[in-house]
């Protein structure tokens, strides 16, 4: 008899997964193990509305304590230092000890860090947390010229805020293009036009060779002997999965947790959801990490299915968002195995979209423009790439033609 | 109520099936549907964040955002999934003469 579920990490993944095994059984005991002193709450307003004071802390939680009362489901502050798979008990630093039938492992992932000397290390700020975000908008009140370390999605959208708090912003970029190769060059650039209109700066192709403290601010020395002057720093050079707790453990890692289509990993009995799994997708054929809200949410949804006992796969397409400015940028399926490029539109004010083709099916898509103007198409493109779709080309370039018709029974 | 708080949207073919159009009237923005059991009216803007509902995709009787791909329910107005939590405002729509109304106050 199962009896005991812990879920390891009270994230998006965590929660979803909790609320969901209680839907499918009314007994089990649930228990969240968190390290953060917070209910679970959304992490991409931290970026924009968070630090535009668009919105509150109390905007940010999935669900009240309330919700979570209603549904029994356990909530502990404490973080996990050791793990006993063998004998399925969890240790914390506080020598409390949890034992489990079941354990779902949610924890997330972390922000690299920079490799810089010891007395640089608490002068650069980086995000991921609601606490990390209350200090950045605490201190950029008092700082002017700010420097953002990063031109990933998570770095962008703090320069976006930035801008709109009225700071001086400079964004220094190692590769060619922002966002990474997987965003295709043309809307990386719109991106970055955006970015200078808004009076951003953005140098790429730089490297960081030194930074150096002076009088409270500080000087940055890049790769070409340029040197850049600010009062604040915030890095955003990616993450990595939070697994450093079960690298002396038997359970298969490779880039996060390794699991199949069902959420399972290599030990019997725990499972893996969220940010932290390189989960296999039957419908790719291929494992795969993503960082995204959507896939959080419906991965802890499947996680918590199947430590219900409701054997179910997990086949969403991958779909993610990033709000800069007044542009929503959105990327659906897989966009780097691809054929044939297919370009809808020109103009972001009535969005621009770029679609990916394999053996001209649709694998995937990205897509830019004002608000939500490429929401729809992007979501459509899901479908169609679900279903494996040939879709006429026409229809895809033309934005006069509505893509509608392609899903319609 | 009185006749005046029915406000002509427009002819019943201005919408295709499963499809949605943007109504202005006076400082308000609403989205009138054609479902396949007749005509619905919400708020246009999503209650996430300020975008119009307009550009999103109509599924059966759900309206998703087009911006983070909230849900909402057209007939109830009520959110359905994340990050949309707050229910969309719904009004009550007629068809005469082969012209849709929807009752503003
Ligand atoms: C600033 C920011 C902006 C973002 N913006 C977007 C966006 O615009 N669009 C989008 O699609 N996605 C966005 N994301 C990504 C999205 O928020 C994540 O993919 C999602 O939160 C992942 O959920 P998760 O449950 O896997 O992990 P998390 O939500 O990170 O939760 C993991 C939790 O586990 C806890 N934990 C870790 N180790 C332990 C331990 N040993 N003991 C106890 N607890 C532990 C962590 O403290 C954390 O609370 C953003 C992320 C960030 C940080
Ligand atoms: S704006 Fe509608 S879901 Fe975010």
């Amino acid at each position: 008899m199962k009896n005991n579920i812990i879920i390891l990490g009270g994230g998006q993944a965590g929660i979803y997964a909790a609320r969901e095994i209680r839907q499918n059984d009314s007994k089990l005991n649930i228990k969240i193990l968190s390290e953060e002193n917070l209910l679970p709450y959304e992490r991409p307003p931290l970026s924009k509305d968070f630090l535009l004071d668009k919105k509150k802390e109390e905007d940010l939680y999935f669900h009240s304590s309330d919700v979570l009362k209603n549904e029994n489901i356990e909530f502990e502050n404490i973080s996990i230092n050791k793990v006993d798979f063998e004998n399925k008990k969890l240790f914390a630093k506080n020598d409390n000890v949890y034992s489990y039938d079941s354990l779902l492992i949610s924890t997330g992932s972390e922000n690299k860090k920079l490799t810089l000397d010891n007395n640089l290390k608490n002068d650069i700020y980086y995000l991921r947390n609601l606490e990390e975000a209350k200090k950045i908008k605490e201190i950029v009140s008092n700082k002017n010229k700010i420097t953002i370390i990063g031109g990933g999605f998570i770095g962008l959208e703090i320069a976006s805020s930035l801008s709109q708090l009225q700071k001086k912003v400079i964004v220094i970029e190692i590769g060619n293009q922002l966002m990474g190769r997987i965003i295709p060059k043309q809307i990386a650039d719109l991106v970055q036009n955006t970015h200078i209109e808004h009076g951003n700066e953005i140098i790429l192709n730089k490297q960081i060779e030194k930074i150096t403290k002076k009088n409270g601010d500080y000087e940055i020395l890049l790769n070409d002997n340029s040197l850049i002057e600010t009062d604040f720093i915030i890095a955003g050079i990616g993450s990595t999965p939070t697994v450093k707790l079960f690298e002396n453990t038997n359970l298969k890692l490779d880039n996060g947790i390794v699991t199949n289509q069902f959420c399972e990993t290599s030990i019997k009995d725990v499972y893996a959801a969220g940010d932290v799994s390189n989960f296999y997708h039957p419908f790719y054929e291929r494992n795969m990490r993503l960082e995204s809200y959507q896939h959080a949410q419906n991965h802890g949804i499947c996680a918590g299915k199947n430590i219900a006992g409701v054997k179910t796969e997990y086949t969403s397409i991958p779909w993610m968002w990033s709000d800069q400015f007044n542009l929503n940028l959105q990327l659906t399926g897989i966009c780097n195995d691809y054929d044939e490029i297919i370009e809808r539109g020109n103009d972001i004010n009535n969005g621009v979209i770029y679609f990916f083709l394999k053996n001209k099916i649709i694998r995937g898509a990205c897509g830019l423009g004002i608000a939500g103007k490429i929401g729809r198409d992007i979501r459509i493109t899901s479908k169609l790439s679900e279903k494996n779709t040939i879709v006429d080309k026409q229809i895809l370039s033309d934005q006069n033609l509505k893509l509608n018709k392609l899903i319609q029974k | 109520m009185s006749e005046e708080n029915w406000i002509e949207v427009g002819s019943t073919d201005s919408i295709e099936e499963e499809d949605l159009i943007r109504f202005d009237h006076q400082d308000k923005t609403f989205c009138v549907y054609k479902l396949t059991d007749g005509f619905y009216a919400t708020d246009g803007i999503c209650t996430h964040e300020a975008v119009h509902l307009e550009d999103g995709l109509v599924m059966d009787d759900e309206i998703e955002c087009p911006m983070h791909q909230g849900i909402f329910n057209i007939k109830s107005g009520e959110a359905l999934s994340p990050p949309a939590c707050e229910d969309l405002k719904t009004y009550p729509v007629k068809v005469d003469n082969d012209k849709i109304f929807i009752k503003i106050n």
